[in-house]
């Protein structure tokens, strides 16, 4: 039996699924038709710009909002109506939402102390939580006397004490510092490894979805631009939003035309990248590379000339900034053989698999 | 050149230092003298009534005792109607009853105003708001004939009901901002947890807006003590007398003459409860004030 089994009992998880789910705030729809199925003992990261909606899917599925339109189901038990504490859910907040004025246990404790459980078990449940969080030594002090990620911590152990079937967590390392923030995620993740349970993770940091998810749900304005897994997302984008979204430093985007037979940036062509479908003569589309995926070309390769305004040097790589035919901005990851200095001239090209390109309408041609 | 450059090395933080000192030395006379201003003629008046009644009727009175010391003044004003303790008791049912009856009522209605939404919310608010620019004094005839209506007239059970209303405006404003200082997520975790209801107010907004409560109800408590008009018009019945009224009639002695020194013992007896009150409560009161300032 490991410690995690003391706090947990018994292990049961459930997945979440959204049918149809609207919500208007006033005259206001922020969100669009929400269809989303999560499995039990998933790791899903909302992610998206700030406004997409992505907070208050969230706060629907936890019940603090109300749903306009559609279903909310946990565990295959509609609760698109039911309270909060019935729906098997307990939630991180980013401002830790700690009651002052009660001590690390009794914060713990609270919602069980609520539900009218006995104290030993309350004690015990609390006890063991802290034991997970490292939090043993700091259990009779008040939430004023700790440090951002201790406090952090706590609110976590509230969450693990309710014995959830479907953790929330709402920004939860906005609040701390770089440092702090990879330690935390590092702790969640490893915290869901021994748990299992349902974890639904919002946040705007693509790092962070990357790193944590199983499944990460991409959201722009109220709508789900793409869902899938992280890998999924950064090889195989569906749109010009989510391909800009997934990946640090941004993916490239040049616009190009189809003359000749082939995808031209500024007239120079590119390898071929064999899609699927025939791009009739004069198309007009946006290429898209990563940067990781740019390198200097072979003499004879089909390349574009890029000239180098200044190199960013962070150890491991370097990310070289300049400038595609006429002012095309375009970043490229080089090792130390590349000379960068500014003004310096050098052909680059890509993989034929790592060129993606998109249609002027922002979809993803393959 | 090098001793002097030592000298000065070694000089200039001791000079530093000094004028530290020197700040330090002009800030807490400054203090001294204006605490001294404030204390000045509570002294006087705590010094004056332990006097003889002769000497506590001489003008000019001089701050310092000239005679010998006395408890006459107290034994005049305990023998003035029934004793200081009954009126005492008075004063004390009709600030606590007022206290009490402002902080029910300002903290459900500030915790309604913070937290929930309903129709002309913010008209209502304003309204409540304006009515502190209506002087009391002004609607006294009305409000008098308000509880003769109701048959509450000489009760203290009606002052009580006229400080609460007087007391609310600004105390609703108070409890309201102090809702509004707790954040929201709060009270969503606890929505989780379970809390709900009244249990919502009491266990987890409670505690969070105590410095609010506190300051509403000690200005409560403080207002309803020490006012007088009200009370004078009101009140009829020597013995439903409250402090302040009873200060008055205490001060008419024989002939015209003014008993100045049982006025003195009575103000001195009026004093020792804000002071303790203030004294216990101050911190609170303070955080009260400034809630929200900073955050």
């Amino acid at each position: 039996m490991t410690r995690m089994d003391n706090v947990l009992g018994e292990r049961r998880t459930s997945g979440v699924s959204l049918e149809a789910v609207s919500k208007w705030f006033g005259n206001v729809k922020v969100l669009h038709d929400i269809d989303l199925d999560i499995q039990s003992g998933e790791f899903v990261v909302f992610v998206g710009p700030s406004g997409c909606g992505k907070s208050t899917l969230l706060r629907l599925i936890a019940g603090l909002e109300e749903v306009t339109e559609g279903e909310i189901r946990i565990g295959g038990r509609d609760v698109t109506d039911a309270d909060p504490s019935n729906r098997g859910i307990a939630m991180v907040f980013q401002t830790y939402a700690l009651y002052p004025h009660m001590s690390v246990a009794e914060n713990m404790g609270f919602g069980l102390k609520v539900a009218g459980r006995p104290k030993q078990e309350i004690a015990g449940k609390v006890a063991a939580a802290a034991d997970v969080l490292r939090l043993t030594d700091y259990l009779d002090r008040r939430p004023g006397q700790l440090s951002g990620g201790q406090r952090q911590r706590v609110a976590i152990g509230r969450a693990i004490v309710r014995d959830p079937d479907v953790f929330l967590f709402d920004e939860p390392l906005s609040n701390l510092d770089a440092e702090l923030r990879v330690e935390m995620r590092i702790e969640i993740a490893r915290l869901h490894q021994s748990l299992g349970n349902t974890m639904i993770y919002v946040t705007h940091d693509q790092t962070e979805a990357m790193t944590l998810a199983d499944k990460i749900v991409v959201l722009r304005g109220g709508r789900i631009e793409q869902v899938g897994s992280p890998t999924t997302l950064y090889d195989d984008p569906d749109n010009l939003f989510v391909a800009g979204f997934i990946g640090s430093p941004k993916m490239n985007f040049l616009p190009a035309e189809v003359r000749e037979g082939a995808i031209r940036v500024g007239g120079h062509p590119l390898p071929d990248p064999g899609l699927a479908a025939r791009l009739a003569e004069g198309t007009r589309l946006q290429v898209g590379i990563r940067p990781e995926h740019l390198r200097p070309a072979e003499p004879g390769e089909p390349a574009m000339p890029l000239t180098a305004q200044f190199a960013e040097f962070l150890g491991g790589t370097t990310y070289l900034y300049g400038i595609v035919g006429e002012g095309l901005d375009c970043v490229m990851e080089v090792d130390r053989s590349v000379d960068t200095k500014q003004g310096n001239q050098l052909n680059v090209t890509a993989a034929p698999d790592d060129i993606r390109c998109f249609g002027e309408d922002g979809l993803r041609i393959r | 050149m090098n001793a002097a450059t030592m000298d000065a090395s070694i000089r200039a933080p001791a000079r530093r230092r000094g004028r530290i000192r020197y700040h330090r030395a002009v800030f807490h006379v400054t203090a001294v003298l204006v605490a001294l201003l404030f204390l000045a003629p509570i002294f006087w008046v705590v010094a004056a009534s332990f006097r003889t009644k002769a000497e506590s009727g001489q003008p000019p009175l001089p701050p310092w005792p000239s005679g010998p010391f006395s408890i006459d003044s107290y034994l005049r004003l305990e023998n003035f109607g029934q004793s200081i303790l009954h009126y005492s008791g008075n004063s004390l049912f009709v600030a606590v009853g007022t206290a009490a009856l402002t902080i029910v009522v300002s903290t459900l209605a500030g915790y309604g105003f913070s937290r929930f939404n309903f129709p002309l919310k913010g008209l209502v608010f304003l309204l409540v708001l304006a009515t502190i620019m209506v002087p009391f004094q002004s609607i006294l005839t009305p409000l008098f004939l308000l509880l003769a209506k109701m048959g509450l007239q000489n009760t203290l059970i009606g002052l009580i009901l006229i400080y609460t209303t007087l007391q609310l405006p600004f105390s609703v404003f108070m409890m309201r901002n102090a809702f509004d200082a707790v954040p929201k997520e709060i009270e969503e975790a606890a929505r989780i947890d379970g809390v709900k209801g009244a249990r919502m107010l009491v266990q987890v907004m409670g505690p969070l807006v105590l410095p609010g409560v506190v300051t509403v109800g000690l200005f409560a408590f403080l207002n309803a003590w020490n006012e007088f008009l009200a009370a004078l018009v009101l009140l009829t019945d020597q013995s439903k007398f409250t402090l302040p009224v009873l200060m008055t009639a205490v001060r008419s002695g024989r002939f015209g003459s003014i008993d100045w020194g049982a006025v003195q013992a009575g103000v001195t007896v009026m004093m020792i409860p804000c002071l303790i009150l203030f004294l216990i409560l101050q911190r609170s009161y303070i955080r009260g004030l400034t809630a929200g300032a900073v955050k």
